[in-house]
């Protein structure tokens, strides 16, 4: 059995203590909103936060992290209305859209730990999330929209 | 109102350019529609005319496919719906009209919603064709080459979107397989009883080239498969593949005067003698490449009780060949499968015909347990089982006169063909030339009084599928390259050079004169250079212009710049999207895609070693659309051909090297 606290909810699991934090996402959890990518840390599409910051759920084991907070895309905000998700609409970054719930959730903890960071910063955070359609450019352009935009 | 389209979804917005073309006619109220894949199309409503009329996504034919028929079916379907007013409302058919949605009778005033009338009873009289001279001229367009929202962004911005990874059906289990290491070698399972005693692992099964463990998860299925212990039978004529060798016998066949060259193209008398002294030669390299979309391939099967039906969930570029993929493993009828068409989490030509092995094995273990199968292949899977953009050694042969113009080139591709792997039973052994690996290299909007291009076809190595750009990628890459090495021969320059063979495409000198301008080429910032390139795609046209810089042994391309002409742009946006997209793929190949093989098995297996483009590597892209008021055609390949020669052209002006092989190699 393992407890998690998962978008404001205490869940229990009964699962093994070393399966990765993704899978548990995905399969018990049905929060299938966090996408396998790659399972090796290198893509980014399992991206979550962790007590607020920026992590691949793909690298957690469900044993280490049962006291921490664990916020997935589907608890981001209520309504789809978090500044980052309204400007990836205004900016219509997805493509095939299935890196971009790792996206999302790397731009908010990126702003939420600097609002206003530099083109530097944002290439430097972002280059840790892969996007094969290559929706880049528009990724750049949403973060500075939210950043402006609060 | 919902629309249904037949084009898959894989990331081009063909859910919403598609609709917007029925829309226009229609009439319809934008702010309503919704609109929906086409799965099983078994009356043969959906399919596309310029794919043999089957549903089957690639080659960036949707729009182009598709444009002429989506609009007579908006037009036939506002014609009955304005019928039907008619008789309710007694009145001649001439004097409804149509306002976004809402039927009138102007002399009455009365009005009613699309929807209302839908739910009359059509009354029993003959559909008025509407003739082509009917529908809207250009002017009177509100939807087409607007800028609408994407329909399916919202959903990809919560994580709501559903990708076929993320069905979930009752009773459902995990399958995740150890897969032959060498193509086409089947297992024997010494033992699998480490793997059953594994919690959640439910069952263990041989399939025809691989084993396959069932489980109550994703996470228990891997660490079973961990736990076999299988033997293969090691037979396999792929044992000793090996894409080194390949290159050189690539290469030697090249240069072959006695190769089997199978003419692919050819304009003038074919005199002209290449062994004469005065001849240019040059050779360029593609090496091999994969696709790498961002969801691994899985599919979700669910077998019928009686064995004979099924319903599929799966992500795939032709809805036709699944559906008779699955018919076929089943032994029943298409109109048993009942095909969930999932938006795919990218494709750029992988997902066309994987079904026969990978819907086959899900469809063999759904039926076998009795209930739904979703089966996954981990990237590490989808890295090791790929198949790849053919490798190509291309020779150029060309004779310049004396007044510097290009008299005579032959462009020579060995490759393997991708075409006989995919579709073996369509592929004429007669022919023995590939149009997914030549075409491109026609060179068609350059005036050559002598040209030739011709296919020497190798024996497949590994296994194969059109890659984004298909053939174009690698035949613009070795042609543009080569341009820019006569430009200098001839004492002329990449762009004059240029201009005099596109003197008769005046389309051609459109795009390639705007990016000119567009790039002030060849005034490059200290330290940087420019380099250009003429590349289009089908009925496309592009030109492009990359601004390269080296940081220690790192390139940079810093911008790049692109003038494309696609006729007519649906949805700009997304066509925007697309080229930007295609000339990443470009630049991505020129950096570090590379797929190599040692005895059958490829040598990389994860995003780690095989690594597409991330942000820090990408440029400042300024795309221009030039509207030539031509019939529209698709984005999804443009932008890869010219991208990969433009970075090596600019290489080529800033240190004097140029490069000739992607990846470009490592520079020292
Ligand atoms: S799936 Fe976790 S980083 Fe790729
Ligand atoms: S939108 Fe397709 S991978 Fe990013």
């Amino acid at each position: 059995m393992v407890n998690l606290n998962v978008n404001g909810r205490t869940v229990e699991i009964d699962i093994s203590p070393d399966t990765p934090l993704l899978w548990a996402l995905r399969d018990e959890l049905k929060l299938t909103g966090t996408r396998y990518g790659c399972g090796a840390g290198m893509c980014g599409a399992c991206t979550v936060h962790l007590n607020g910051e920026a992590m691949f759920s793909c690298q957690l084991r469900v044993g280490d992290i049962e006291g921490d907070t664990i916020t997935t895309i589907e608890g981001l905000s209520p309504e789809g209305d978090h500044p980052v998700q309204k400007a990836w609409i205004a900016e219509q970054v997805p493509q095939c859209g299935y890196c971009q719930s790792g996206q999302i959730m790397r731009a908010a903890a990126l702003l939420s730990r600097s609002p206003q960071p530099s083109r530097d910063e944002i290439v430097d955070e972002m280059s840790a999330n892969l996007c094969r359609c290559a929706t880049y450019s528009r990724i750049i352009r949403a973060i500075e929209r939210a950043a402006q935009e609060g | 109102m919902t629309i249904m389209y037949g084009g898959a979804e894989m990331g081009q917005g063909a859910n919403t350019a598609l609709p917007m073309i029925v829309a226009e006619e229609l009439d319809a109220d934008w702010s309503t529609v919704s609109t929906e894949q086409v799965g099983n199309d078994l009356d043969g409503v959906y399919g596309n005319p310029s794919i043999g009329g089957i549903l089957y996504t690639a080659g960036s034919y949707t729009v182009e496919g598709y444009f002429n028929g989506l609009r007579q079916a908006g037009a036939q379907a506002r014609q009955i719906l304005r019928q039907m007013a008619a008789a309710h409302w007694n009145v001649p058919v001439p004097e409804v009209t149509t306002r976004q949605g809402t039927l009138l009778h102007n002399a009455t005033g009365r009005t009613m919603r699309y929807g209302e009338v839908a739910t009359l009873v059509q009354p029993d009289m003959p559909v008025e064709a509407v003739a082509d001279e009917d529908l809207k001229p250009r002017s009177e367009w509100t939807i087409i080459g607007t800028d609408v929202d994407r329909l399916d962004i919202p959903d990809k911005t919560t994580g709501a979107t559903r990708y076929s990874i993320d069905v979930d059906v009752p009773d459902m289990v995990y399958a995740v397989q150890l897969l032959a290491p060498v193509e086409g070698e089947a297992p024997t399972i010494n033992s699998d009883a480490a793997a059953r005693v594994i919690d959640g692992v439910l069952d263990v099964m041989a399939l025809p080239n691989s084993v396959a463990v069932l489980a109550r998860s994703f996470w228990a299925a891997v660490a079973g498969r961990e736990a076999l212990d299988v033997s293969w039978t090691e037979t396999s004529p792929f044992r000793t593949a090996d894409s080194e060798a390949e290159l050189q016998n690539l290469t030697t066949a090249a240069d072959d005067p006695n190769a089997d060259a199978v003419v692919w193209e050819s304009r003038g008398d074919g005199g002209e003698d290449y062994s004469a002294g005065n001849v240019i030669t040059a050779h360029y390299t593609t090496e091999h490449v994969y696709h790498a979309q961002m969801e691994p391939l899985n599919v979700v099967a669910s077998v019928d009780e009686d064995g004979l039906g099924a319903e599929i969930w799966i992500g795939t570029q032709s809805q036709t060949v699944s559906v008779a993929i699955a018919a076929a493993v089943l032994g029943t009828t298409p109109d048993r499968i009942r095909l969930n068409a999932m938006q795919m989490g990218g494709a750029f030509g992988r997902r066309t015909w994987f079904a026969r092995e990978m819907l086959r094995d899900a469809l063999i273990l759904s039926r076998a347990a009795g209930r739904p199968v979703k089966l996954v292949w981990t990237r590490e899977d989808d890295v090791k089982q790929g198949w790849l953009r053919a490798a190509t050694v291309q020779r150029f042969d060309a004779i310049l006169g004396e007044n510097g113009a290009l008299e005579a080139l032959r462009h020579r591709v060995a490759a393997p063909s991708t075409f006989q792997f995919v579709q073996p039973d369509r592929w004429n052994p007669e022919v023995r030339t590939d149009p997914l690996i030549m075409e491109g290299s026609e060179s068609r909007d350059y005036d050559i009084p002598e040209f030739r291009a011709e296919h020497i076809q190798a024996p497949r190595v590994s296994r194969l599928s059109a890659w984004r750009g298909i053939g174009w990628g690698p035949v613009c890459f070795g042609r543009e390259c080569f341009i820019d090495e006569l430009a200098e021969q001839a004492g002329s320059d990449p762009v004059s050079f240029r201009r005099r063979l596109l003197s008769n495409s005046p389309r051609g000198l459109g795009v390639f004169d705007a990016v000119v301008a567009m790039s002030d080429f060849g005034n490059a910032p200290e330290g940087r250079a420019h380099g250009i390139a003429f590349a289009g795609y089908k009925s496309s046209y592009a030109s492009g212009v990359a601004e390269v810089s080296y940081e220690g042994e790192r390139l940079r391309v810093h911008r790049f710049w692109a003038a494309v002409d696609p006729g007519l742009a649906i949805h700009p946006q997304s066509y925007l999207s697309q080229v930007e997209g295609g000339i990443l793929f470009g630049l991505s190949s020129v950096l570090a895609e590379r797929s190599s093989f040692t005895a059958g098995q490829i040598d990389q297996n994860n995003f780690y070693d095989y690594e597409p483009i991330r942000m820090y590597d990408v440029p400042e892209i300024e795309v221009q659309i030039i509207d030539s008021d031509n019939p529209p055609s698709g984005g999804g390949e443009i932008g890869v051909p010219m991208a990969a020669p433009a970075i090596a052209n600019a290489v080529r002006a800033l240190t004097g090297a140029a490069p000739n092989r992607l990846p470009f190699p490592r520079r020292t």
